[in-house]
């Protein structure tokens, strides 16, 4: 099932296969509906959830629009607490950092806590390339480690999978039969990370949130392995998206406030960590040296770009993977990328700024606008996915048949006229094919509507054939209007010229 | 006063009675509808397949269609919306963003109107059946046309309101997408259908014949006897009937 | 000679300082503007006015603190003094056989005099003598006690800092976490925490700073709920009126 879905090569092709997959569509069905509805409870209960919004927005226009300042003030802070700030353009470049302290150590093995960015670089690959184990400790990383796949959703890794699938895997790794019982399977992966925490190396985690004023970064999660990791093994190194500052612990209030409600309906992960710096000299636990890589991979790109510099504003929080009736449907994998949902059909080609190679998932969106309703810090995805679709005609990749359908349209519907030609033209080819008023034929561009639908056939006459008759009928018995009608009227016209100061 | 129908190219073509229906209420409060012919469509399909200028083709159409009307009343809040589009496809051609900007502040789709402007919630209709109403995507969450259709359906005598399940999820519809991504756009419509089936409705209004017909279509497909109806009809079988 | 790791560490340290400039200038290239070199205004800093008022009576407080820690999951009691802190931890230790009792290092705790009270119990100070393997006795610890630094009941959590008496391991490692709860230090909200930690200035932050809302949990397996994944999975928050 998996290995067809990494042959599949577009967009398209990976959905089917995924709509063909009962137990996929249901399971993640069940859980974003339980996440989404969470979160709608979560902001109600809250209250002013859309003042909260715009003040996320705020803080993180203002950063991002400043961030050779916030960044570089990040930089000096956290040296100046002990840490070894390093700076990579490329995913390779973070890797090779990485690996070159890891070596240096002599690291035999990492525990890692969730990390997006690390998942961008794959990271783990590299690791065990050089003869180092990479442990993925959160509970669902370390079940699609073991299954070799990636995650298909930012905050539930392992949405895909059921405790049937996850006890065999982790029967496996058991060497003996354990249980589908939720906690017989995380009690055992209890037991053996605890093992794996206590004689790592090396702890990597990944970066929620960097406090520019203090060179703080700041986790979010609810397991507590992130918190092992940065606690109990001698090094560690955070790999941070350079776009994750907030200038203050002031400001996180208001992330802290956004993001676990959004995620999961939480009023606060159970564990919400700031970590500045390696231990202090008298300190017994926590990592003697730590290391910050401040990641772009792409993401300078969206910098200057009016149409995608918010996506910056991402606090990767995947409400809109949650409220997304696409993603319900075909799952994170379906995208292809490392990040999926409508965050992903968007990030995925503005980061890797290839345009031909990403085309297509742009189009897997009915452009409902779920995402932009559900973003806590009100990015316009919808309106971004127009954009890369325009990108891409622009760049000419587009598909040529739909480019000569596009240029039809704009002839025939540029004018009146033509319009009408058109719609004469349907109406004769409409009686040669309904049946009851319906059209059921599954041909050419039909197929694909009426595998599903009954198409209404088109009546004798449009509403312009008949609004002559209409007007002569209407006209005899219109009253006049009501006096404070009118009133309404005017002033509504008086606001709008009022509005628009000189027009 | 010049109020002109926006009737939208899929209403013209397919669905003729919605534009009549608004047309008729209209006149009862005494709102002489008028209808620019020049009209076409309002390039939605060029929009969002990102074929702008095929998309500016058809706005410039409609711009000058309405270029001398006071209001704008259309029956779709998709369509409706694509105009707040205008300005950004006009941004450079200074003569048509001032026509856009004008226009957008002009356009009203069907309940905005009647509510908003007229300040009419209750039309004397009377529709004794169970009836259930699916909020479109870009009427609701982007143009904002949330309390309207509910205020009117509220004063709707005899009327007895079934909540629709997951009621904003999308219907599937998304124009090109419908096409392009046949599949989901199948799953999502049907999703969306059992839902409706759910409410136990009669009758599923709403305010966009785009996803009215999709769901409609399905509908059929499956054989269930839900009619499916514009608001805009609703109240005028409403009002012929009371 | 083979790079030794200091050696490779100061190779970074120089380059990292060089490709610090580049980045920044590259950044403000792309914003197509000069390197903004001072402290810009920041017009929103924060959480929203309207919020800054929001402050609940003790009384309020210790109530919705309660309510939110237990929906988390963890239990939350409100007790008369440390004396009965002191009693509700004993009779937790002998209710469930507790062998290992780990804590900070803290006057309140040490006031508790549990060495007196559990016997039986081995009871180890956090970072109290050199030459120990702190975190393999916190990983060992049944219990572990620690006093909060601060808690805010709109979210029911607790906050807890490091230094060298106050180990991040004692609230992590142990199977069962106790966190005493000063009345005085009980606040409304997050925001009343937070700015603290800007006020006290980089150069004093402890390493670690842990907000802890509860017990453990994973919610990775079909959405099915786990307590006590990789931190503890039975928390006690004990709010306690000073005297």
């Amino acid at each position: 099932m998996s290995a067809a879905r990494g042959q599949a090569s577009s967009v398209k092709e990976r959905a089917d296969l995924a709509l063909n997959d009962e137990f996929l569509r249901k399971a993640v069905k069940f859980t974003t509906e339980r996440l989404r509805s969470g979160k709608i409870q979560a902001a109600e209960q809250h209250g002013n959830w859309d003042d909260w919004r715009e003040r996320g927005r705020q803080i993180r226009l203002h950063t991002i629009a400043h961030l050779d300042y916030y960044l570089n003030e990040f930089t000096n802070n956290a040296r100046a607490n002990g840490v070894h700030v390093h700076f990579a353009q490329t995913g390779a470049e973070a890797v090779q950092i990485s690996l070159q302290i890891a070596q240096s150590k002599s690291a035999k093995s990492v525990v890692k806590s969730k990390s997006m960015v690390s998942e961008e670089l794959h990271l783990n690959h590299a690791l065990e390339g050089v003869g180092i184990e990479a442990i993925e400790t959160d509970l669902g990383e370390y079940i699609i480690q073991l299954a070799g796949e990636t995650p298909s959703h930012i905050i539930i890794p392992a949405i895909h999978k059921n405790r049937y699938q996850i006890a065999d895997l982790l029967s496996k790794e058991a060497g003996e039969e354990l249980a589908p019982d939720t906690t017989i399977l995380a009690g055992f992966v209890r037991k053996k990370l605890r093992e794996k925490f206590l004689e790592a190396d090396i702890g990597m985690t990944g970066c929620n949130f960097a406090i520019a004023e203090t060179g703080s970064m700041v986790l979010f999660e609810n397991e507590g392995n992130a918190r092992m990791v940065t606690t109990v093994p001698k090094t560690q190194i955070t790999l941070m998206g350079m776009e994750r500052i907030i200038p203050s612990w002031t400001d996180l209030e208001v992330m802290a406030t956004l993001l676990p409600r959004s995620a999961t309906g939480q009023k606060l992960t159970v564990y919400m960590s700031g970590i500045t710096g390696p231990k202090r000299s008298a300190d017994a636990d926590g990592p003697e040296e730590m290391h910050i890589i401040i990641v772009d991979n792409g993401r300078s790109n969206q910098l200057g770009n009016p149409e995608f510099q918010e996506l910056l504003n991402c606090i990767r929080c995947g409400a809109c993977l949650n409220a997304c009736p696409v993603y319900r449907h075909i799952g994170g994998h379906a995208y292809g990328g490392t990040y999926s949902g409508p965050i992903g059909a968007v990030l995925t080609p503005s980061l890797q700024s290839n345009v031909g190679e990403w085309d297509d998932i742009a189009n897997a969106s009915s452009l409902c606008g779920a995402c932009y309703e559900a973003c806590p810090v009100k990015i316009p995805l919808h309106d971004m996915l127009v954009f890369l679709r325009r990108r891409k005609v622009e760049a000419g990749y587009d598909n040529k048949m739909e480019t000569i359908g596009m240029k039809g349209f704009a002839a025939v519907a540029g004018k009146s006229k033509r319009l009408i030609t058109a719609i004469k033209l349907g109406q004769l080819g409409t009686k040669l094919v309904a049946r009851d008023g319906g059209i059921r034929l599954k041909i050419g561009p039909l197929k694909g509507w009426n595998t599903y639908r009954v198409l209404p056939s088109l009546p004798s006459k449009s509403f312009r054939d008949q609004w002559d008759k209409l007007q002569q009928e209407v006209k005899q018995d219109t009253p006049a209007m009501d006096p404070a009608m009118k009133a309404r009227m005017e002033a509504f016209q008086q606001k709008r010229q009022g509005g628009n100061g000189h027009g | 006063m010049k109020v002109s129908l926006f009737i939208t190219c899929l209403s013209d073509a397919f669905y003729p009675r919605v534009g009549e229906a608004m047309v008729r209420l209209l006149a009862r409060y005494g709102v002489h509808l008028e209808f620019p012919r020049v009209q076409t469509c309002c390039g939605q399909p060029a929009y969002n397949s990102g074929y702008w200028d095929e998309a500016r083709a058809t706005a410039r159409t409609i711009l000058d269609a309405f270029d001398d009307s006071d209001f704008v009343v259309c029956p779709s809040g998709s369509c409706t919306y694509m105009i707040h589009h205008y300005p950004d496809l006009f941004k450079d051609d200074p003569a048509y963003l001032k026509k856009a900007e004008q226009l957008q502040s002009k356009a009203f789709e069907f309940t905005q109107f009647l509510v908003q402007v007229l300040g009419v919630t209750d039309l004397g209709a009377s529709f004794p059946y169970k009836v259930t109403y699916h909020p479109s995507c870009h009427g609701s969450r982007l143009l904002g046309v949330k309390d309207e259709p509910m205020e009117l359906l509220k004063h709707v005598r005899g009327l007895q309101f079934k909540p629709l399940p997951f009621a904003n999820d999308c219907c599937g519809f998304g124009g090109t997408f419908a096409v392009k991504m046949a599949d989901i756009s199948g799953a999502m419509v049907s999703e969306k259908v059992d839902h409706i089936k759910e409410s136990e409705a009669e009758v599923l209004v709403g305010l966009d014949m785009a996803c009215l017909m999709n769901i409609a279509g399905n509908l059929r497909y499956r054989n269930e006897p839900v009619r499916v109806m514009h608001l805009a009809e609703l109240l005028y079988e409403g009002v012929k009937e009371a | 000679m083979a790079e030794t790791h200091q050696e490779l560490l100061q190779r970074l340290e120089a380059a990292s300082k060089t490709r610090q400039q580049a980045f920044m200038d590259e950044i403000a290239g792309k914003l197509n503007r000069p390197r903004v070199l001072s402290k810009p205004v920041q017009p929103f800093r924060g959480a929203p006015e309207f919020w800054l008022d929001f402050n609940w009576t003790l009384e309020e407080k210790i109530e919705q603190f309660i309510n939110n820690y237990k929906a988390a999951g963890g239990h939350a009691f409100h007790l008369s003094g440390l004396d009965e802190v002191r009693s509700f931890i004993v009779s937790k230790a002998n209710e469930m056989s507790a062998a290992y009792i780990v804590r900070q290092d803290q006057e309140e705790l040490a006031s508790l005099a549990l060495e007196e009270a559990l016997p039986e119990a081995s009871i180890r100070v956090w970072n109290s003598e050199e030459d120990v393997n702190w975190k393999a006795k916190a990983a060992e610890a049944d219990f572990g006690i620690v006093r909060a630094d601060y808690a805010a009941a709109y979210t029911g959590s607790v906050t807890v800092l490091s230094d060298k008496t106050k180990g991040r391991s004692v609230s992590l490692l142990p199977t069962v976490l106790f966190v005493l709860i000063p009345e005085s230090r009980l606040k409304t909200r997050l925001g009343e925490i937070l700015p603290d930690f800007d006020t006290m200035g980089r150069e004093n932050l402890p390493a670690g700073i842990h907000f802890i809302s509860g017990p453990s949990r994973s919610a990775d397996i079909e959405n099915d709920l786990t307590i006590g994944v990789h931190g503890p999975g039975v928390v006690y928050a004990l709010i306690y009126k000073e005297s």
